[in-house]
């Protein structure tokens, strides 16, 4: 119980420390305190290979994509330059709607879901991380996933292989396939150019 | 209650029979570019294999049990009372074999006549899509069935007529074939839907066991299916676009506009014989229709000079024979002229191709003349034909039109028996003119024949040409068809034909008529050897043939109006139908259409913009803004379950 | 050692679990920065994983533990697409800033 009050505390700092921050670079930071605090609620609640999962995909793997991409991007002669806000009012108003809309789920939560419900199947008992056969193990869940849900996993790999093709396709080469070398140089040049002339206006 | 006619069992040569031209269609289609001339042989091929299937099936559609006759395969249930499924029974099976067998020939024929056509591929591709859609027509067991096979036919000769699509002509024959048929189609449509409405099932079996449910609705049922029937057949008044469609290429012509295809109506009567033979006035009608088709068309073969023409006349004369006979009564007589017809017509139309393929694409006989010297096999073909059709015993013809005249008597119809006779006469006049005018003389055109194939010069001269017996051995084949056919009639109730369908149509047991069948034999033959008379005397004696070239212009120039006109059938239909249409379309494109639709369609658009107007004030295109609104929208509906129900 | 209960009361799961996700909803509303707009959404994709976890605890189903997964891996997908497109936009505007972004006006 205390572990559960003391992460509620860390996950929404953190949380409000990703937002809040000025440069992106501290946002990630807060990130990954943010998953490492939640990976340690996933396993408090027997998801020991999601706690697993939620440290190497998004502590290993996104969040290095952020990394890499913010890097990429300061690297360039005017990082994260920003122009007016369009939309200086829209500040108080959005963030009284979202506290409104909190409060409401929260009230309306409250009044329905039970403090303890009785669980629908006990088909496995809940025994100590990382032991076979009880609640959440990583055998219960590859079996879970494996057979009856054979069909949503197959379905991840197909999302994973489109976005894949369409990261490849929105951020790889700009330059067109040209199959001349001589016209490969002039395409390249004409780019730098026009990428020149585009920054003058900055 | 499901009456199936014919034995129902597992009968897997149905479906080759079946789907081996549509195979042979979508192969040549898909694979046109590759195939080029290979696509005649691939095209024959799933014909011809779809002929010997269909002879080895010939124990199946004959066989009987328990009171049905022939193969029933079961296809697929759609709902109540629609049950498609494939039947071959004597009837089906005598069509199939003239589709397939005739259809054979008229394909390896096809090869050589299409020869330098760039678009070989694509002639077969159609040809074999029409065999598929023939089939599909003569082999259903219901008139769903029989009606798709109808319409696919119909976009089949639609497709053929109009082959040669950069002819002007041709396209506007293709146009007029496909309306008129769709006419019939339509009125076969209504037919179903009377008889699904009364009887509740669309299957022959079902709705000839119940004919007396249709009541006072039969005469319609009849009617409509007799219109389908004579549009598709070339009967009065529908028969104004056979003519026309002789613009396709001739072995089209002989496969889907002489041999099978316009004997639809032919099938359709016979088929339905119960139908007919419940209504009397039906009858009546159907015959004194054919009756009057066949005199029309013979005498309007007089009038034409050219060559496929006159063929397509004469057709449409002999199907007349044919509607006339199935009309009366006389089944078995009216589908024997079908199965003679088949064979000499297609000679006919062969023989012809041969004569406008060396002449170079001349199709007129006052051009001709002569070419008994320069093409001797198509002169001994094309004498086969014509002494066929002209009944001279001993030739096909000469049985099928002796049963079908003889029959209008043992039915009690004097008036037809005069019209058939006398549609004889005439008609041994007008071939014997197009034979004498062919072929005796001197030749009178310009297209130099001194070389084989020389109409058809390849590049750099060579003649480009495909082997002669391909066009020659299906013509010869024809040729023996076109004289033994008939044989099978004689014995008249203990021939060989009337044992064949013994059990197809109903028993015949008619008083003898006042005159004998010998007598009438005797009759005919006197008017037909008349008829060769006077076109020998006009058109064969030694005076005659030496001033042909004045002789034929100045009967050209003295045709009878009514003759040149076709006895008004075109000028009636445009009159009655296509200036009331255009009229139609004239008041609805001036008022209705510019003052009613557009003026909703404008002002649907007016309204579109300013309603676009309005909502555009909200596409900022500020993604934060979207946010804020989507979450605003979020927010209303937890408000919504919070208060008001909060979460079950 | 067979236990049940969870160690806290379902409604804090859920409570906890909403104010992480309001919290990046109001990130996603108030930041001009594309790629600070993006961690807001993992925030809200975070969220909803605790409750679909709370819940499997909670029923004793391990339905929710696959919805997880699902949705992990959805995020990632939507990650690495969202950031193609923030690089493939500032390449040619050399701009991160989501407001001077604003070519779909109608």
């Amino acid at each position: 119980m205390i572990l559960f009050w003391g992460l509620a505390i860390v996950l929404i700092g953190s949380a409000v420390w990703v937002v809040a921050a000025k440069k992106p670079v501290h946002s990630v930071v807060g990130l990954l305190l943010h998953f490492a605090a939640l990976a340690i609620l996933y396993l408090s609640l027997s998801a020991e290979f999601l706690a697993v999962v939620q440290i190497i995909v998004y502590s290993g793997a996104i969040l290095v994509l952020f990394l890499f991409v913010i890097a990429l991007l300061s690297s360039g002669v005017a990082p994260f330059s920003m122009g007016p806000n369009r939309m200086p009012k829209a500040a108080v108003p959005a963030a009284i709607l979202a506290l409104i809309a909190l409060g409401l789920f929260v009230y309306g939560v409250s009044r329905g879901v039970p403090a303890h419900p009785v669980p629908i199947a006990a088909a496995a008992p809940v025994g100590p991380v990382g032991a076979p056969g009880v609640f959440g193990s990583v055998a219960d869940f590859g079996r879970a996933l494996f057979t009856a849900n054979l069909l949503p996993f197959e379905i991840t790999a197909f999302i994973l292989m489109v976005a894949v093709v369409g990261v490849v396709l929105l951020a790889g080469d700009a330059a067109p396939y040209v199959p001349s070398r001589k016209r490969a140089r002039r395409a390249e040049r004409e780019m730098r150019e026009a990428a020149l002339r585009g920054g003058d206006t900055q | 209650m499901h009456h199936v006619m014919g034995v129902d069992g597992y009968y897997p040569l149905l479906y080759v029979i079946w789907l081996l031209p549509l195979l042979g269609a979508v192969a040549c289609w898909a694979f046109g570019p590759q195939l080029k001339r290979t696509a005649g042989a691939l095209g024959s091929a799933t014909i011809g294999a779809s002929f010997v299937a269909t002879l080895l099936s010939w124990g199946a559609a004959t066989q009987s049990a328990g009171g049905a006759l022939g193969a029933h395969a079961h296809l697929f249930s759609w709902m109540p009372g629609w049950n498609f499924g494939l039947l071959l029974d004597p009837l089906s099976l005598l069509w199939v074999l003239v589709i397939t067998g005739v259809g054979f020939l008229i394909h390896v024929y096809s090869i050589g006549y299409m020869y330098t056509d760039r678009a070989i591929a694509r002639f077969f591709a159609y040809m074999n899509f029409f065999v598929f859609a023939m089939l599909t027509l003569v082999l259903s067991d219901n008139f769903v069935g029989l009606l798709v096979g109808w319409g696919l036919v119909g976009l089949a000769s639609y497709f053929l007529i109009g082959f040669w699509f950069h002819k002007p002509s041709a396209v506007a024959a293709a146009r007029k074939a496909f309306v008129i048929n769709v006419v019939g189609d339509v009125a076969i449509m209504f037919a179903i839907f009377i008889m699904f409405s009364r009887i509740g099932s669309i299957s022959f079996g079902d709705v000839f066991a119940h004919v007396d449910r249709l009541g006072s609705l039969l005469f319609l049922v009849c009617l409509c299916l007799f219109v389908g029937a004579a549009a598709k057949s070339a009967q009065i008044p529908l028969h104004t676009w056979l003519p026309d469609a002789m613009e396709g290429p001739t072995p089209v012509s002989a496969l889907i506009h002489a041999a099978t295809m316009v004997t639809a109506g032919v099938y359709l009567v016979a088929r339905c014989w119960p139908l007919w033979n419940a209504s009397p006035d039906a009858q009546m009608l159907v015959g004194t229709i054919g009756g009057l088709t066949a005199l029309v068309g013979a005498i309007l073969g007089i009038s034409q000079w050219d060559i496929k023409r006159i063929l397509a006349y004469s057709t449409m004369s002999q199907i007349g024979y044919m509607i006339m006979g199935v009309g009366a009564g006389a089944y078995a007589a009216g589908v024997a002229h079908f199965f003679t017809h088949a064979f000499f017509k297609a000679l006919l139309f062969l023989g012809s191709g041969i004569i406008i393929h060396e002449l170079g694409d001349e199709q007129d006989v006052r051009r001709m003349g002569g070419l008994m010297k320069k093409l001797p096999f198509a002169f001994w073909c094309m004498l086969v034909g014509v002494l066929a059709i002209s009944g001279i015993p001993g030739f096909s013809g000469f049985f099928s039109k002796d049963a079908v005249i003889y029959g209008m008597l043992q039915h009690g119809h004097p008036w037809l028996y005069a019209v058939g006779i006398l549609t004889a006469g005439i008609t041994a006049y007008y071939m014997f003119r197009l034979f004498f005018v062919t072929f005796l003389g001197e030749y009178r055109g310009t297209a130099d024949t001194s070389a084989p194939g020389a109409g058809h010069a390849g590049p750099g001269g060579r003649p480009a040409h495909a082997p002669g017996w391909l066009m020659a051995v299906p013509v010869g084949i024809l040729a023996v068809f076109a004289t033994i056919a008939g044989y099978v009639l004689i014995g008249g109730g203990a021939s060989p034909w009337s044992r064949f369908f013994a059990q197809t149509f109903p028993p015949e047991s008619l008083p003898r008529p006042v005159i004998g069948e010998g007598l009438t034999t005797v009759i005919a033959l006197v008017v037909v050897l008349c008829g060769i008379g006077i076109a020998y005397l006009r058109y064969a004696t030694k005076e005659a043939l030496a001033n042909a070239p004045t002789r034929l212009a100045r009967e050209s120039a003295r045709m009878p109006a009514p003759l040149v006109h076709l006895f008004y059938f075109d000028d009636a239909i445009e009159w009655l139908f296509v200036r009331p249409a255009q009229l139609l379309g004239e008041i609805f494109g001036r008022f209705f259409d510019p003052r009613v639709i557009d003026g909703a369609v404008q002002e649907t658009a007016v309204s579109s913009q300013w309603l676009g107007a309005l909502v555009r004030s909200a596409q900022t295109g500020l993604l934060r803004a979207y946010v804020v609104i989507v979450v605003f929208g979020a927010a209303c509906f937890i408000a919504y379950y919070a208060l008001a129900g909060g979460v079950r | 050692m067979t236990q049940t209960l969870l160690p806290v009361a379902l409604a804090n799961y859920v409570g906890l679990s909403a104010v992480i996700f309001f919290i990046g909803v109001a990130g996603v509303m108030l930041r001009r920065n594309p790629l600070v707009m993006l961690m807001s959404i993992e925030l809200m994709w975070n969220a909803a994983n605790l409750l679909f976890l709370a819940f499997a605890r909670a029923w004793m189903n391990d339905a929710g533990h696959i919805f997880a997964f699902l949705v992990i891996t959805v995020a990632a997908a939507e990650a690495a697409i969202g950031l193609a497109i923030v690089v493939a936009v500032f390449r040619t505007a050399r701009n991160v800033d989501v407001d001077e972004v604003a070519l779909m006006k109608g």
